[in-house]
């Protein structure tokens, strides 16, 4: 697996799933660059700069170096929030997709680039979908969904780079730097909600795939597309036992010895939108209580095998860090 | 125009300044400052602030009868002084009044770059009852904007080919009767334009409402979604490509405004030129527009609201700009109308451009006329040797030039949403091979041809409904307004604007 030479770049690797992509980079003995505007890292090489800017605001000293090194890009940049406005993900998933994809034209030494994008990006999509499709005239559900659709299409419209594309479901687990889990955006905002006791409605309780995986195995999946390489096209990795959303929520809530309330309330319609606003669940999650879309499955064999496996009960630790991270907090 | 006696012209001054409005007596060059020259000559005033008076008086007649404050001989809307056009900020201020739901603020945010309104005159207000009548005929005057312009266009397109015929058979007569009858069409051009510059303000703030109400990130929204479908723009400068000088096209060869801007001095004062950039621009595949994206988001009654209103923004974006082209086109048949009669006349009607456009037309039955011209001549010397304020405070009735100061310093605007990177290049300069932020002092449709190449524009005049917030709108790239020094920008500055939130980058050049 391990490919000599290789020097991957970063582009937001300071988050949930960068920290997981440069680690399992430097664990197969990557040389590893994170960039971020903060200009620290947990692994590998931490250098300054802002995808919204041109040559990414890097200082010249880094310019030069990255530019001339960098065989490898991660682009898993961007806004997360689902509650966000179009201007900040829109900020970062479209102005910022575009001014890395100008950057990757100036590396000299480039072989392959992996986009991580979303299968949100597909939003409502109607009928079934495979890594071919993009829009499919499907309605998106906030402005996140909008964003990846975006940063996806730009990706698709520089076919002159080797720019690969995978797509995940919400990525799950403990937080690959420790501490607790972020419940402040995607499908975390829930977990509070949930572990307080208040009731959630899921259509058919939640008997439906939500297309989860783990940080690990789904960081796997992007050194491979680096390694293999992916070239220009999609792949899509999801948790191939396929853990419905129901489930997710019972599995997180375990650790707790809590049992999610989840109560199939579709009849009752807009009032149960209004009550969960009320006890404090955000607008948007309420938009992911039907099935979501119909995800041909089979997309996961255009992945080479053999593939990762997850962490066992990643979901159980990811109830697990949630209860343990005042502790772990402090000792980040 | 105020003229005293004639008799004995060495020791009696004459001005070419308007009378001052009796209560409203704070100017701005406002949306003047960003798109008309600094000085105007005698007779493009006449073309263009004259108008613009009635057809502002018009309107206001029109919704709220006839209030005693815009009677009279003087002007009330606009005014004319040492030569530089201004609008009568207080007033426009005082008309927001007149209008339920709407502050002063709204209005210098539209067109006066976010300068403090003056103080209202109360006493002068408008009963409610007038004032939702008032805004339910505003409404209903908006309505009906389409078909006039549609008319409008047609009326304009008929004098263009009277032009063409007039000058290729080389008949004065024919030359006088289109003078004849372009005045009601450019009439009529302003008349529309006053409608659609006046109406945006009160729809827009009636946007951002009813978006807070029923929408998360609201006013942000109404950014993004705000977009004319398409300008006129566009095709005017497809139509210039052609280099017919009697096409619709040719005036964006021209100034903008000055009709004598083949004359000293009002040339130096002509400031606007064509720009169309060559070849083909790299076909961006454009992601589905934020308006579709929005659909899905919103449950369909309010996604239908706010889809409408959007829509009514943008059209009435798009008719603001198809009026100032038709004005623009309008006043382009003058200047070329105005010399070619002034020669056949012959003697001294080269003075024309210190005339008033219906003192020119009344010249071949009154020749004497004439003889209003040459005073002015001196008295023009004089006022633009004067430097005028852009904001005028006359309050003082003194005489005194004095600016008028805004006590809220005006910061940095973000008039057109996204971010853009890039760097700085001017109107006048080449289009360079990276990405381009277009920097300039202020901006108006000339630069349409370059916006398809842009990344954004920094300017440093401009308003929420500017020409360039609205052009930069359709082409969906970020614009940022009140920069000072954008202009002045060292070439290949490479500099990052964010249009949403008015926030700009000038990058370490190391």
């Amino acid at each position: 697996m391990n490919d000599p030479g290789m020097n991957v770049l970063i582009l937001g690797g300071s988050g949930f799933l960068g920290t997981a992509v440069a680690q399992a980079c430097e664990r197969d003995g990557a040389t590893v660059r994170v960039l971020s505007r903060s200009g620290r890292t947990a692994v590998g090489e931490g250098v300054r700069g802002d995808v919204r800017m041109p040559r990414l605001g890097l200082s010249s000293a880094d310019l030069a170096r990255v530019r001339e090194e960098t065989t490898h890009v991660v682009l898993c940049f961007g806004s997360v929030s689902w509650t966000s406005g179009p201007g900040e993900v829109l900020e970062t998933h479209s102005s910022g997709m575009r001014q890395a994809l100008a950057f990757l034209r100036e590396l000299p030494a480039l072989r392959q680039a992996v986009h991580i994008s979303s299968l949100l990006a597909l939003g409502r999509a109607k009928g079934r979908v495979t890594n071919r499709e993009l829009y499919t005239g499907q309605r998106f559900r906030n402005w996140y969904e909008y964003g990846k659709y975006c940063a996806e299409r730009l990706v698709r419209d520089t076919p002159e780079l080797p720019v690969g594309v995978v797509r995940f479901g919400p990525v799950l687990g403990p937080a690959p730097r420790g501490g607790r889990p972020d419940t402040r955006h995607g499908l975390p905002m829930v977990f509070p909600h949930l572990l307080a006791g208040y009731p959630v409605h899921l259509a058919r309780r939640g008997d439906f795939p939500c297309w989860i995986t783990d940080a690990t195995s789904a960081a796997q999946i992007v050194l491979k597309a680096l390694t293999t390489p992916i070239g220009r096209s999609t792949w899509t990795w999801f948790d191939p036992a396929m853990p419905t959303l129901g489930e997710v929520f019972t599995e997180v809530c375990r650790p707790w010895g809590v049992v999610p309330k989840i109560v199939e309330a579709g009849p009752l319609g807009r009032f149960t939108r209004l009550i969960g606003e009320r006890v404090g669940a955000p607008k948007e999650l309420t938009e992911y209580t039907e099935p979501w879309f119909d995800l041909d499955v089979n997309v996961l064999k255009e992945i080479p095998e053999p593939w990762p496996a997850p962490d066992p009960d990643y979901l159980g630790a990811t109830g697990e860090a949630l209860r343990g991270g005042t502790e772990r907090r402090a000792l980040v | 125009m105020t003229e005293q006696a004639t008799e004995q012209p060495r020791s009696v001054e004459v001005s070419v300044d308007t009378d001052a409005h009796p209560y409203f007596r704070v100017y701005s060059a406002g949306n003047f400052g960003e798109v008309a020259p600094q000085r105007l000559s005698p007779m493009s005033w006449s073309l263009v602030g004259d108008p613009m008076e009635r057809g502002t008086r018009a309107l206001a007649r029109r919704l709220w009868g006839r209030p005693a404050w815009a009677e009279g001989g003087h002007y009330v809307f606009v005014g004319y002084f040492g030569c530089r056009p201004y609008h009568n900020l207080a007033a426009y201020c005082h008309l927001s009044a007149s209008i339920p739901g709407l502050q002063p603020s709204d209005v210098t945010d539209a067109y006066f770059e976010g300068i403090d309104s003056p103080e209202e005159l109360t006493a002068l207000r408008s009963g409610r009852v007038r004032q939702v009548a008032g805004s339910a005929k505003l409404l209903g005057e908006l309505r009906d904007t389409g078909p006039r312009l549609r008319s409008l266009e047609e009326r304009v397109a008929e004098l263009e080919w009277g032009l063409r015929a007039a000058t290729t058979t080389d008949s004065p007569i024919a030359l006088a009767g289109v003078l004849r009858d372009a005045l009601p069409v450019l009439e009529e051009a302003w008349a529309v334009h006053i409608l659609t510059t006046s109406g945006l303000v009160p729809v827009t703030a009636l946007q951002r409402r009813v978006y807070g109400k029923l929408l998360r990130h609201g006013k942000e929204i109404a950014h993004w979604l705000t977009r004319p479908r398409e300008l006129v723009w566009d095709r005017l400068h497809t139509a210039a490509s052609t280099l017919d000088p009697f096409g619709p096209g040719d005036f964006l060869a021209s100034s903008f405004y000055e009709v004598a801007d083949n004359q000293a001095p009002w040339q130096d004062y002509a400031v606007r030129h064509k720009q169309v950039a060559g070849g083909s621009g790299e076909a961006s595949v454009a992601p589905i527009d934020p308006a579709e994206a929005l659909a899905g988001m919103v449950s369909p009654w309010r996604g239908r609201t706010v889809r409408s209103l959007a829509v009514a923004v943008g059209e009435m974006m798009a008719g603001r700009e198809h009026s100032k082209s038709l004005a623009m086109r309008t006043l382009h048949i003058y200047r070329r109308l105005l010399p070619a009669l002034a020669s056949s006349m012959g003697g001294d009607a080269d003075l024309w451009p210190y005339l008033t456009i219906r003192e020119f037309t009344e010249l071949a039955t009154r020749p004497a006329l004439i003889e209003r011209a040459r005073p002015r001549i001196e008295a023009c010397r004089a006022a633009l040797a004067t430097p005028m304020p852009e904001h005028l405070d006359l309050t003082g009735d003194d005489g005194v030039i004095r600016p008028w100061l805004s006590r809220t310093p005006q910061g940095l605007r973000g008039v057109a949403p996204g971010v853009g990177t890039g760097t700085v290049m001017t109107p006048e300069g080449d289009l360079p091979d990276d990405p381009a932020i277009i920097v300039c002092s202020s901006a108006d449709a000339d630069i349409a041809p370059l916006l398809p190449f842009a990344e954004g524009v920094l300017s440093e005049r401009g308003s929420d409904l500017s020409h360039i917030a609205i052009l930069s709108r359709e082409y969906g790239i970020p614009c940022v307004v009140g920069y000072p020094g954008a202009a002045s920008l060292p070439a290949g500055t490479a500099v990052s604007i964010n249009g949403s939130t008015g926030e700009v980058n000038i990058l370490d050049p190391s």
